[in-house]
């Protein structure tokens, strides 16, 4: 095994918090929705947590953000321009994932510092990073505080359309984060993916051990 | 028919040939090893080859060796220089050979197979005398003449949408080269990386989004495909 370091130590903290605080969002924003039917705190006490983990979120966002934005590790986040390549890779991917893995065939993407993604990891990142978790801190924030963002929640259809959206992107995150670690399964060793968000250190298996030649080349 | 295109990699350490072999055979290229200077010269006496690859550091002659002899017999094959430290002194040596560029190690796929087309592209740019090799072994493209028809008629009916969305696009495009030149002209090279790095990063999930929901037209498109070619392939046989 080649240990490679993929995940830098802002990344590895802003993961950690993130996924602790969505978890803490998801608990309380079950509380506030579903008052009736679950009592694990105050219905106050569970909106006053939503918001100070929301807004510790909110900065954690922006740990993320302007690491990758002065850092050369932006490149991860970068889009294939080549449709033809993002797609063989895609489907390539996709039949691993929902065949050759069951087979025991090796995952046909190589980690490397600067390609940790594969296809549709890669396209799902970018989606979920830059489009809707902005657009779940946004729509939270306008919640936060109605009165005083009142123009801009009329403007964008009333309290309804805005919580809908809000509740639409928690539903969409709940099915992500478990998701997100069946994936996270699906290494070497079912912990081995966990182990590396820790040390930062990707264990991947050399040419000779997947049996062909050079892959992380010289 | 099909030709095959001959690529010399040189190099002592032999996991550099095979990484260009693994990533360069399967998109169709014949990559052949030497070990040392003198064993590609032979090579290159012996067959023709379409770019060459080598190393600068290697027992007996160096790389830039290698290039000037290749450059001194046959100035239209490409070649490149692959290295893990480049001198400028090395660089200004090779550059007086003749090199067609560098590539710096560690190498990716990626970095093989564009830096590969590129030294092809240049050479038949030149209009270099063919030397690629076509292999016997190839089977007779019976299949992929039919295959190339269905295509031409598709390209045909196609063509005017094509060269409409091109119309459409040529203005924009014609701007944006425009602001493209100008903001390379007036920011400096580090600023303008890192411009560029900024802007693909947040156009990244709309690039994202487009892919997703092509997605799976794209996957119903290529079983569609697979199904006529094998409707095709089974009445040909009948």
């Amino acid at each position: 095994m080649q240990k490679i370091y993929v995940h830098p130590l802002p990344v590895r903290i802003w993961h950690w918090t993130n996924a602790f605080g969505f978890v803490a969002l998801i608990v309380t924003g079950l509380q506030i929705r579903y008052v009736d039917l679950i009592s694990l705190m105050s219905f106050k006490a569970a909106v006053n947590l939503h918001n100070w983990v929301g807004f510790v979120l909110i900065g954690n966002f922006f740990v993320w953000l302007l690491f990758y934005l002065f850092s050369d590790k932006i490149k991860v986040y970068h889009p294939e321009l080549s449709p033809m390549k993002h797609f063989r890779g895609s489907l390539r991917q996709l039949q691993y994932y929902g065949y050759g893995i069951f087979k025991g065939d090796p995952n046909p993407h190589h980690v490397s510092a600067y390609h940790k993604f594969n296809p549709l990891q890669s396209v799902t990142y970018q989606i979920v990073m830059l489009l809707l978790v902005p657009l779940q801190f946004f729509t939270g924030i306008l919640l936060w505080d109605l009165k005083h963002f009142s123009g801009a929640v009329e403007f964008f259809g009333g309290v309804r359309v805005v919580d809908t959206v809000h509740v639409l992107l928690f539903i969409f995150f709940v099915a992500y984060i478990f998701g997100h670690a069946y994936l996270g399964s699906l290494g070497h060793t079912p912990t081995a993916h966990f182990k590396a968000m820790f040390t930062g250190y990707e264990e991947v298996e050399t040419e000779v051990e997947r049996g062909e030649p050079a892959q992380t080349l010289t | 028919m099909r030709a095959l295109r001959k690529i010399l990699v040189v190099d002592d350490d032999p996991v550099v040939g095979k990484s260009f072999d693994r990533v360069l055979s399967e998109k169709g290229y014949a990559v052949i090893t030497a070990r040392n200077g003198e064993e590609a010269l032979k090579k290159l006496a012996e067959e023709n080859y379409d770019a060459v690859f080598t190393d600068i550091k290697m027992p007996g002659m160096d790389g830039i060796q290698v290039a000037e002899r290749v450059k001194a017999r046959r100035p239209w094959i490409p070649v490149v220089i692959v290295t893990g430290y480049g001198t400028a002194d090395n660089e200004a040596r090779a550059e007086a050979a003749g090199v067609s560029g560098f590539l710096h190690k560690p190498l990716s796929p990626e970095m093989i197979e564009g830096s590969t087309q590129k030294a092809l592209l240049e050479k038949d740019l030149a209009g270099a005398p063919a030397t690629a090799t076509e292999t016997a072994a190839m089977p007779q493209p019976t299949a992929a003449t039919e295959e190339s028809a269905w295509k031409s008629v598709a390209l045909v009916f196609a063509a005017p949408f094509v060269g409409l969305a091109y119309v459409v696009a040529l203005p924009f495009i014609g701007l944006g080269m425009l602001a493209w030149m100008g903001a390379k002209a007036l920011v400096p090279e580090k600023v303008a990386r890192f411009l560029k790095n900024i802007a693909l990063f947040f156009a990244a999930p709309f690039v994202a989004l487009a892919y997703t929901i092509a997605f799976p037209f794209i996957g119903l498109g290529m079983l569609a495909w697979m199904g006529a070619k094998a409707l095709v392939k089974r009445a040909d046989s009948e």
